[in-house]
């Protein structure tokens, strides 16, 4: 697996210089991921495939907004591809929804001693991510990639409700350990 | 603003997804703009999703990169319609249509928050210092933040900025701050079933 730092810097390479090269690299990794990861939570081949193609596009064009201090490569693009299928997928019904993601991701009043806080937290909860059993993490995949309530988590998995609030409480536990002395 | 009350993990994921209905996620994002804690809760939860990204099993594109970026010379460039915002709204309120004050009884005003394509009804709601909202049970869920002001009910006192995350097993009678009143957006999934005289005159008020 490529380390994180280089797809950082691949973005910050088209920003600089509109690096062409740099944009196939990210895309090759990126969009393929982008798609599985859509139709693994149930959207349809061909939206994945216009969500993956734009979102990639629109790192082409915002990547001077890319700030590797505050996320790395991998959670911003998977916040633009979040607001876009949001966009793609509510058209006809005129959603705003993706506007107020992007007044909550502006910077709020937070302390300026968190700059380097969201590329060190990405960095732990990578490796955190790691180490959760097969059915923890298949938990935290219907619960922070299709967005289900532990209810429907239970039911997509057959397995009783407290089942599931106790896998995704032992993975949070986890994940938060790991992320103890950070704050 | 620090808050006391905030949502659930659960609430929170479903929220950072994108998939949570708009007018529950504008409620919740209500409460995020004022509190920092609860945003950077959010942007672990992110941060969870960039390690699914980084997991997941690639699907082969049907299309090269070089053939997008030739799209984009000729991609017209979007401009939204802008309208000046009102003051003293939450800004995640600006890109929403809001209607008019209306008094619903002695005391208690409401604004319609218009959410296009969203099945939760959402609500400003603003009740003078001492007033009791009638005692009131859901059949769906009802989610509030607090603006400014307080209330106060059997699960404890909720101030600016604070969330409430009532579902079908709540049943309460928010008692409003005696000197600050109260001003909060609240938005409601199924119905709204208050009880009394006071309720049924209510009702059909609510129903916006």
């Amino acid at each position: 697996m490529v380390p994180l730092f280089d797809h950082n810097a691949l973005i910050v390479a088209i920003a600089r210089s509109g690096d062409r090269n740099a944009f196939a690299k990210l895309f090759d990794h990126f969009a393929p991921r982008v798609k599985g990861l859509l139709m693994k939570a149930g959207t349809p081949a061909e939206l994945a495939e216009e969500v993956a193609q734009e979102t990639l596009l629109t790192v082409w064009r915002k990547a001077a907004l890319f700030d590797p201090s505050k996320a790395s490569a991998g959670t911003w693009i998977s916040t633009i591809a979040r607001n876009l299928r949001i966009d793609i997928a509510r058209r006809e019904t005129r959603s705003r929804l993706s506007q107020v993601y992007e007044i909550i991701d502006e910077d709020g009043p937070e302390q300026p001693d968190m700059a380097v806080w969201g590329a060190e937290r990405d960095l732990r909860i990578r490796a955190a991510m790691t180490e959760l059993s097969p059915d923890q993490y298949r938990a935290v995949e219907l619960a922070f990639l299709e967005g289900l309530s532990h209810q429907d988590v239970a039911k997509q998995l057959a397995i009783p409700l407290g089942t599931v609030k106790s896998r995704l409480r032992l993975a949070m536990s986890h994940l938060r350990g790991r992320l103890e002395d950070l704050r | 603003m620090s808050a006391a009350h905030r949502p659930s993990d659960e609430t929170l994921a479903a929220f950072a997804t994108g998939r949570l209905d708009e007018g529950l996620a504008l409620v919740v994002a209500t409460h995020l703009e004022r509190d920092a804690s609860s945003r950077r809760r959010m942007r672990s939860f992110q941060s969870v999703q960039g390690a699914l990204l980084d997991g997941a099993e690639p699907v082969a594109m049907s299309i090269r990169a070089t053939d997008v970026l030739a799209r984009e010379r000729d991609a017209a460039v979007m401009v939204e319609p802008g309208h000046s915002p009102e003051t003293g709204l939450p800004r995640v309120l600006q890109p929403y249509t809001l209607g008019p004050w209306r008094p619903i009884g002695i005391g208690i005003a409401m604004r319609k928050v218009d959410v296009a394509g969203a099945e939760a009804r959402v609500f400003m709601l603003r009740a003078g210092a001492g007033v009791a909202l009638p005692h009131h049970k859901h059949s769906g869920l009802e989610w509030t933040t607090i603006l400014s002001g307080a209330y106060e009910h059997q699960y404890g006192r909720y101030a600016a900025g604070d969330f409430d995350e009532a579902d079908s097993e709540h049943e309460h009678t928010p008692r409003v701050d005696p000197v600050e009143g109260c001003t909060c957006i609240a938005a409601v999934t199924g119905d709204v079933l208050f009880q009394g005289w006071l309720g049924r005159l209510l009702q059909p008020l609510v129903r916006l």
